[in-house]
């Protein structure tokens, strides 16, 4: 089992740990109530160094991304990100991430990215850059062992990096990035997250991490900052509507069913792996030829229960569909869940294969008892992330 | 939370459920342990008065953010009471597992046959660690 470098630093502030992906992760401190709560209102300090950094260089790296997902990394100015898929050549996502262009430095000739990926997926998404980086001059270097890695997030973000020596009016704008120095230490600090609030990511070397941990907590005292673990980033995204690969997104779910059409890009000129799936989907060519099979639903239960991954979604007591995240929302105070629909099963009812709209009443098996839910529009809780 | 030190002459099960008995009357709740390995509790579903449950049978569930457990029966009997207040503040649970935050009264079958395998609260706390 990996350690992060913060995994001492952790147990000293009565981190509970637990196996994630290969790593022992802190999934909460004071607890995931408050942990939520902090974040929320004031300020939530994560570690996620178990998250892998690639970075593709070279003069074809454009092309190569290019081939490689579904968004047209060709508009990526510097210093700005995307989110994005790695697709196959069925449309299913292998993972989804970031990728942050950087800032060339003098001597580079060709655009430089940063990609930040799921950390269960590092090596799954290397073996296939690496087989479709055939005849492109690139160069993948996978700088997951030497970069750590800290999520600050909430509304008092912003105030606190600011009193660590980056002014507001430098810091870097929504889904932006930036090398630059907090506290004399070099990193790069970029404005996203995976919260649904305003806050900050930032990468940096491992020799340094332990000092910025301490620092940030250390300055971040006045503005109630508390450090959290997966557990309320857990509950943080999901009622931020944001997917987990694993849970909500896989190797046979498109971008189209995901409900991720939005971060697909309809006018790319480039091939890219599963670009006929996806773009049949969406109607735009050779529409027909590949359908729909799931839709993607947000809901929220009527009745009290909780809904949990893999339980099983019903209407007029047929089965249509599954669960893949669902919790009890700290913010709301409903319990809250996102699944996919089947459209094969929905087509023998008498929803008669249109969509599963907001409103409808569907069923959650919990526990071999059938509650109400009610299909909802994403997010669940007001985004705060427009900078 | 609160650090409360466990009542006199409590008895608890492997599955972390502790029992007081009274005159034939037992009082059921969870473990410190229990309660702090789960973190924040969020939804408690208790069984109807009048049910009746063989010991080591789940006889409720709780709900912490992260997932469901369930709760067995430590001693057999008929349940004639259960705490309310618990399915609206779950969270008592949290703050005071061995006095407000118990569970159910169960009127017990046979206390002596179904009490052989409950231990003393230090005891179990021995064999958890």
């Amino acid at each position: 089992m990996k350690k992060t470098l913060l995994y001492e630093q952790q147990l000293k502030l009565n981190a509970k740990m637990v196996p994630f992906a290969g790593w022992e992760m802190p999934v909460q401190y004071k607890g995931i109530l408050e942990e939520h709560k902090a974040v929320r209102e004031n300020v939530g300090l994560f570690d996620v160094s178990h998250m892998g950094e690639v970075l593709v260089s070279g003069k074809d790296s454009v092309r190569f991304l290019q081939k490689i997902c579904p968004q047209d990394i060709s508009k990526l100015e510097t210093g700005r990100a995307v989110y994005c898929q790695l697709t196959n050549e069925k449309g299913g996502i292998i993972d989804d991430f970031i990728t942050y262009r950087l800032e060339q430095e003098d001597k580079e000739k060709y655009p430089k990215y940063l990609l930040i990926m799921n950390a269960s997926r590092i090596d799954e998404d290397i073996n296939w850059f690496s087989r479709n980086a055939l005849n492109y001059d690139i160069v993948i270097d996978n700088q997951s062992h030497n970069y750590s890695m800290l999520a600050l997030q909430g509304p008092k973000a912003s105030a606190l990096i600011e009193k660590m020596g980056l002014k507001k009016e430098k810091q870097p704008k929504y889904f932006s990035i930036k090398k630059t120095h907090l506290d004399t230490v070099s990193l790069y600090i970029a404005r996203s997250g995976y919260t649904g609030e305003d806050g900050f990511e930032i990468i940096a070397g491992n020799q340094v991490i332990e000092f910025l941990w301490h620092e940030l907590l250390i300055n971040g005292k006045e503005f109630n900052i508390e450090p959290a673990g997966l557990g309320a980033r857990d509950t943080l995204r999901l009622e931020a509507g944001l997917h987990l690969w694993g849970n909500d997104l896989d190797e046979n779910t498109t971008p189209v069913e995901a409900g991720l059409s939005w971060s697909v890009a309809k006018d790319k000129k480039e091939r890219y792996n599963g670009k006929e799936v996806i773009l049949s989907q969406l109607g735009i060519k050779n529409k027909g030829l590949y359908d729909v099979k799931k839709q993607f639903i947000a809901f929220e239960m009527v009745d009290k229960a909780i809904a949990r991954h893999e339980y099983e979604i019903y209407f007029e007591d047929k089965k249509i569909g599954q669960v893949t995240s669902g919790t009890f929302s700290p913010t709301t105070g409903k319990n809250i869940g996102l699944g996919y629909i089947y459209y094969d099963k929905i087509a023998l009812t008498s929803l008669n294969n249109s969509n599963v709209t907001c409103g409808t009443i569907i069923q959650i098996m919990v526990r071999n008892k059938m509650y109400n839910a009610k299909v909802v529009k994403r997010p669940f809780v007001e985004k705060h992330t427009r900078i | 939370m609160e650090q409360r030190t466990a009542p006199e002459g409590i008895l608890c099960a492997k599955t972390h459920e502790w029992v007081l008995e009274e005159d034939n009357v037992c009082t059921v709740g969870l473990t410190d342990y229990a309660v702090e390995e789960l973190g924040d509790i969020v939804f408690v579903e208790l069984p109807e008065v009048g049910t009746t449950f063989e010991k080591n049978e789940v006889f409720a569930t709780i709900e912490s953010v992260k997932a469901a457990s369930e709760i067995y029966m430590p001693i057999g009997g008929k349940i004639i009471e259960i705490n309310e207040e618990l399915i609206s503040s779950p969270e008592i649970v949290n703050e005071d597992n061995w006095e407000k935050g118990w569970f159910v009264k169960i009127k017990a079958e046979d206390f002596a046959r179904d009490s052989i395998g409950l231990c003393e609260y230090e005891d179990y706390r021995e064999e958890i660690e």
